[in-house]
C-alpha cells in the first residue's frame, strides 16, 4: 500500500489554523494511497478561492485556473486524454455560484471527473461574502441584514439532473470522507461530492459544534443507493439530523465513452497521420 | 475580350437561392473560369431579403463588384433593390409570374416550365438553367452540375435536367453583350468558404479538440469541422457558453493535444479570462475570432474589422499574444497551421482575425492545401532531463519560453496556476517572481516579432499607398489596378501580421510613400492608429466603412481619388 506521506509536499499551507480544508486533504490523499495512484499519476484541476488552493498543498500534477472554471478545464483535459485520473477542487462559491452553468453541463455529460466542493457556505478567501449555499438570514458584512434568497441545494440539484453519484461528506470524518473519494474516483462519469466544510473565519454558524451534532452516517446495509425518489427525499433533510453518504449511485456510461472521436483510445496517444490527412482534405 | 460578370441571385431566405448559385458556380469553376461568391443574408431563418452575388471573371478575383450583369430576381423585392446596381448591359431575369415592365427584364415562366418538367419545385433550376444559356454556356455543363448535385442514376437527377435543359432553351434567342466563351479548362483551384478553410488548416494543423458556442459568422468553421470527427483524432464539443469553450480548450491543450477555439466579438468578450489563463499559464492555445459589427448583438449576419485593437489589447494587464489576419483563401488555410505552430513554440495564445465577409464567401484556392509532414510540438520528457523530480514547468529562460512537459505522462509534475507563481508553479507574491515571470514573460516578444511576416506590398514603391489589413486586400489590390490604369501613382500594403506589430518593416516600407491611407471596415482606421502608435508615422487619411457590407473595390478607388485631390497626382 502507498504511503500517504508519498503525497506530502512542502510548499507553506496557505489555509487558516483548524480550517476544514485540512480535513479534506487528508481525505484525498488517503484515498489517493489507498488506490495506489502515485503522485505522478494524478491530475488535480481547481478553481479560485481557498479551496481552489488545495492542490498546492499536495504532490500531484495541477491546474489551478480561473474563479469558476475548474469544471471546463478539466472536461477539456479528459478530453484530450481519457486515461487520466482527474480530481476537481472548488469551494461553493466557485462551483455553484460562478461555476453554476458548467455544473450543469459536466452532469449532462456524464464526464469522468470527481468534482469535490468544499462548501463552507461562505466566501472565504474574499472575507465572508454569503455564498449560493448560505443559509436565508446568514449575516454577513456585505448582507448585514441577512441574506435575503434562499440557499442552493446542490445535492437535490444534481440528483433531479440525473447525475450519476451524488454524495456529501464532512470534514470532520475523515476516513469516510476518504472513502466518499475513492468510491467517487471509481465511478465511471461524474462524481459529485459536497463536503460540508467548516470555515473558522467567517462562518459562524455552521461550526464544527454545528455540525458534529447533526451528521450522522447514511446505512449502507439499509440504504437504497439507487433509489432515487429516496435520494431526492434524502437530499431535503437538513435541520436537526444532516445525513452524509452516498445519496445517488447509478452508473451510465461515461461522456468519453460516447464520442466517435475517442474511439481509438486518448487524443493525446495518436500518432499524427500526414498521408491520411491530406486524403481526408483532398476527398472533402 | 476581358471576362468580368456579376450574377446576383437574390429572394428571401429559403427560396432556393443557393440552388441557383451553386449550380452557376459550380459550373463555371468546372470549366476553368476564375469566380467568388458573395453570400449577404439577414439575420433570420425564413423571409427577409437575401441574394448570392457571383463574380465570374477570366481574371482572379478576390473581391464583389459594384455593378451587376445579371438579375435573378426570384422575388419582387429582389427587383426593386437591386435595378439601380444594374450595369448598362445588364439583364434582369425573373419569372414570368412577377410584373415586370422593365425594358431590360426578361421574363421566363420558371414556374411553368419546372412544372411541366415534373414539380414546381424546380422552378430554381429552371432559372440556373436559363442563367447559364444566357452566359452561353455549352449545354453539356448542365448535365455534368447535376450530375455532381443528384447523382446519376436518381429520378431526381433526371428531372432537374430536364428543367434546366427548359430553362436554357426557353432563353436561346436572347443575345446580351456579355456571352462568355466558355473555356474548356481544369479548374483553377478548390472552391472554398474562408469557413472551409480555417476548418480544413485545423485539421492540416493536428488540431484534436475544437470547442466552440454557435455565433455568427463563426459558427461555419466548427460545422465544417465536425465533418471530420471519427475520420481524424477528433473532437468537436459544443460548450455550454464561450467561457467553458476556452477553458476546455486550455485544459486540452495543458493536456497536451492542439486546440483551438473560435468565436466572433460578442464570444471573444466572454473568452477574455480565458486569454489571460491562457497566457499565465503559457498554454499554447489558437482562437479565431470572425468579426461582425457590434457593439454587443450589433450585426450579426454583417462583416466589419472593428475588434483589431479590442483583440490585441483583450484581457487585463499585459502578456504577448500573435495576431493574424489571413489576406487570402490559400493563407487561411496555412495560417491555421502556422497558429498552431507559433501557439506551441512560444508558448502563447494565437488570435486569428477573420470576418463574416471572409467566412461565408467562396474563393478559388489557386494553391493545393498542403498538410505538414511533420508536426514540431517543442515538448520536453522526462528522457530531456537530469532529475524529472526538479522539474520546475516555468524555469526562467533567456527566450522565455521554458521546456513544457506534459501532466501524468513521466516522473516530471507539471503544476500551474493562474495565480502569479514562481518557476515551481506555486502561487507566489514576492517580489522577485512577480518580477522574473512578468520579464519571462515579455522576453517573448522579441523573438515572436521576429516571426512576423512583413505587410504585403502591390507597387510598395508608389507614392500613395493604400493601407489595410486581412480580407480587405482583395478590394484594395483592385482599387489600386483600377486607379494605376487612370495613371495614378498608387500601390497598396496589406497586413496579415498584426501583433506583436512588425514595427521596423512597416517603417521601412512606409518612410518611402509620400502619403498613405488606411483602408479598414471600422469608423475609426484601427490600423491607421497602430501605425501611429507603434512607427510614429502618420496616415494621411483613412477609408472607413462600417455598414456591415464588405469594401467594393470601385468605392475605395472613388474615395482615394477624392482624397489625392483628382488630377494633380497622376504621373
Ligand atoms: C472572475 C472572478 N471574480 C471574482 C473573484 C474573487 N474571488 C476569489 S475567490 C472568490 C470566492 C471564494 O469563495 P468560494 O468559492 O466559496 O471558495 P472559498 O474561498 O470559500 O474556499 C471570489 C469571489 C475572482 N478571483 N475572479
Amino acid at each position: 500500500m502507498t504511503d500517504v506521506k508519498a503525497y506530502d509536499c512542502d510548499y507553506e499551507n496557505k489555509w487558516c489554523p483548524g480550517c476544514g480544508n485540512f480535513g479534506i486533504l487528508n481525505a484525498m490523499k488517503k484515498a489517493l494511497a489507498d488506490q495506489e495512484i502515485p503522485p505522478d499519476r494524478v491530475l488535480i484541476v481547481s478553481g479560485i478561492g481557498q479551496a481552489g488552493k488545495t492542490p498546492h498543498f499536495l504532490k500531484c500534477n495541477y491546474f489551478h485556473g480561473l474563479h469558476g472554471r475548474a469544471v471546463p478545464v478539466a472536461t477539456g483535459a479528459k478530453l484530450a486524454n481519457h486515461d487520466l485520473n482527474i480530481l476537481v477542487n472548488m469551494g461553493d462559491g466557485d462551483c455553484y455560484g460562478e461555476g453554476g452553468n458548467h455544473l450543469l453541463a459536466a452532469i449532462r455529460r456524464n464526464i469522468d471527473i470527481t468534482l469535490l466542493v468544499h462548501n463552507n457556505m461562505v466566501y472565504g478567501l474574499t472575507k465572508g461574502q454569503a455564498s449560493p449555499t448560505s443559509a436565508h438570514g446568514f449575516v454577513t458584512k456585505a448582507q448585514p441584514q441577512g441574506v435575503a434568497g434562499e440557499a442552493l441545494n446542490p445535492l437535490a440539484l444534481a440528483i433531479s439532473q440525473g447525475a450519476g453519484f451524488v454524495a456529501r461528506g464532512y470534514n470532520g470524518k475523515m476516513e469516510h470522507l476518504s472513502r466518499l473519494i475513492r468510491e467517487g474516483m471509481r465511478h465511471k462519469g461524474l462524481s459529485l461530492i459536497d463536503i460540508l466544510q467548516v470555515c473558522v473565519s467567517f462562518n459562524h454558524v455552521n461550526t464544527a459544534g454545528f455540525y458534529n451534532e447533526r451528521v450522522y452516517e447514511l446505512d449502507e446495509s439499509e440504504y437504497p443507493v439507487d433509489d432515487w425518489h429516496r435520494a431526492m427525499d434524502t437530499a431535503r433533510i437538513w435541520g436537526d439530523r444532516i445525513p452524509i453518504g452516498i445519496f445517488y449511485k447509478k452508473e451510465t456510461e461515461s461522456y468519453t465513452d460516447r464520442l466517435a472521436g475517442l474511439k481509438d483510445g486518448p487524443l493525446v496517444n495518436r500518432q499524427f497521420d500526414p498521408a491520411r490527412v491530406a486524403a481526408l482534405i483532398s476527398d472533402s | 475580350m476581358p471576362i468580368d460578370i456579376t450574377v446576383t441571385i437574390g429572394g428571401t431566405a429559403g427560396q432556393g437561392i443557393q440552388t441557383v448559385g451553386d449550380l452557376l458556380a459550380g459550373a463555371c469553376h468546372r470549366s476553368g473560369l476564375y469566380l467568388m461568391v458573395v453570400n449577404d443574408f439577414e439575420s433570420r431563418i425564413r423571409g427577409g431579403h437575401s441574394f448570392m452575388q457571383i463574380r465570374i471573371s477570366d481574371q482572379p478575383v478576390a473581391a464583389p463588384y459594384h455593378k451587376v450583369h445579371l438579375l435573378v430576381a426570384l422575388n419582387q423585392e429582389t427587383y426593386d433593390r437591386h435595378r439601380a446596381a444594374m450595369d448598362t448591359s445588364g439583364v434582369i431575369l425573373l419569372d414570368q409570374e412577377e410584373a415586370a415592365s422593365e425594358k431590360s427584364a426578361l421574363a421566363v415562366p420558371f414556374t411553368r416550365l419546372a412544372k411541366d418538367a415534373g414539380g414546381k419545385i424546380m422552378a430554381n433550376t429552371v432559372a440556373a438553367g436559363a442563367c447559364l444559356g444566357l452566359l452561353g454556356a455549352p449545354e453539356s455543363i448542365i448535365k455534368e452540375v447535376l450530375k455532381e448535385r443528384f447523382g446519376e442514376k436518381e429520378a431526381v437527377f433526371e428531372n432537374n435536367l430536364n428543367a434546366a435543359r427548359k430553362g436554357y432553351d426557353a432563353v436561346k434567342d436572347e443575345t446580351v453583350d456579355w456571352r462568355i466563351d466558355w473555356p474548356d479548362e481544369e479548374s483553377k483551384g478548390r472552391l472554398l468558404s474562408g469557413s472551409r478553410a480555417l476548418a480544413l488548416g485545423a485539421l492540416a494543423a493536428d488540431c484534436r479538440l475544437a470547442a466552440f458556442y454557435p455565433m455568427s459568422p463563426s459558427t461555419g468553421i466548427m460545422i465544417n469541422l465536425a465533418e471530420f470527427v471519427g475520420k481524424a483524432p477528433l473532437v468537436v464539443e459544443q460548450a455550454e457558453d464561450e467561457i467553458a469553450a476556452v477553458n476546455m480548450v486550455v485544459g486540452a491543450a495543458f493536456a497536451g493535444v492542439r486546440a483551438m477555439t473560435a468565436t466572433s466579438g460578442g464570444g471573444f468578450s466572454l473568452m477574455t479570462e480565458g486569454l489571460g489563463l491562457a497566457a499565465i499559464t503559457e498554454t499554447p492555445i489558437v482562437i479565431i475570432n470572425a468579426q461582425r459589427p457590434g457593439p454587443a448583438t450589433g450585426l450579426p449576419t454583417r462583416t466589419a474589422q472593428g475588434d483589431l485593437q479590442f483583440v490585441i489589447h483583450a484581457s487585463q494587464d499585459e502578456f504577448p499574444r500573435f495576431v493574424i489576419a489571413p489576406q487570402s483563401i490559400n493563407q487561411a488555410f496555412e495560417t491555421v497551421i502556422r497558429a498552431f505552430h507559433l501557439a506551441e513554440k512560444y508558448q502563447v495564445p494565437v488570435i486569428i482575425l477573420v470576418d463574416q465577409y471572409f467566412n461565408d464567401s467562396l474563393f478559388i484556392a489557386p494553391e493545393k492545401l498542403k498538410v505538414p509532414e511533420q508536426i514540431d510540438r517543442f515538448l520536453t520528457t522526462d528522457a530531456d532531463m537530469a532529475a524529472p523530480p526538479a522539474y520546475k514547468r516555468f524555469a526562467l529562460s533567456e527566450s522565455g519560453a521554458s521546456p513544457r512537459a506534459l501532466p501524468c505522462r513521466d516522473k516530471a509534475l507539471v503544476t500551474v496556476t493562474a495565480n502569479e507563481h514562481g518557476e515551481d508553479g506555486h502561487i507566489s507574491e514576492a517580489v522577485a517572481d512577480r518580477n522574473n515571470m512578468v520579464n519571462k514573460r515579455m522576453a517573448k516578444t522579441k523573438n515572436m516579432r521576429n516571426e512576423m511576416q512583413p505587410p504585403d506590398p502591390y507597387f510598395g514603391d508608389s507614392e500613395t499607398l493604400l493601407v489595410g489589413w486581412g480580407s480587405a486586400d482583395g478590394a484594395i489590390r483592385e482599387a489600386v489596378d483600377r486607379l494605376r490604369n487612370e495613371n495614378f501613382d498608387v500601390g497598396g500594403l496589406v497586413f496579415s501580421d498584426l501583433w506583436p506589430f512588425p514595427e521596423a518593416t512597416v517603417y521601412e516600407a512606409l518612410s518611402k510613400c509620400k502619403r498613405f491611407f488606411t483602408v479598414e471596415l471600422n469608423s475609426s482606421s484601427q490600423l491607421g492608429w497602430l501605425i501611429r502608435e507603434q512607427t510614429g508615422l502618420k496616415f494621411a487619411g483613412a477609408i472607413v466603412k462600417y455598414d456591415g457590407r464588405p469594401f467594393l473595390p470601385n468605392e475605395v478607388a472613388v474615395q482615394a481619388q477624392k482624397m489625392m485631390g483628382g488630377r494633380d497626382d497622376r504621373r
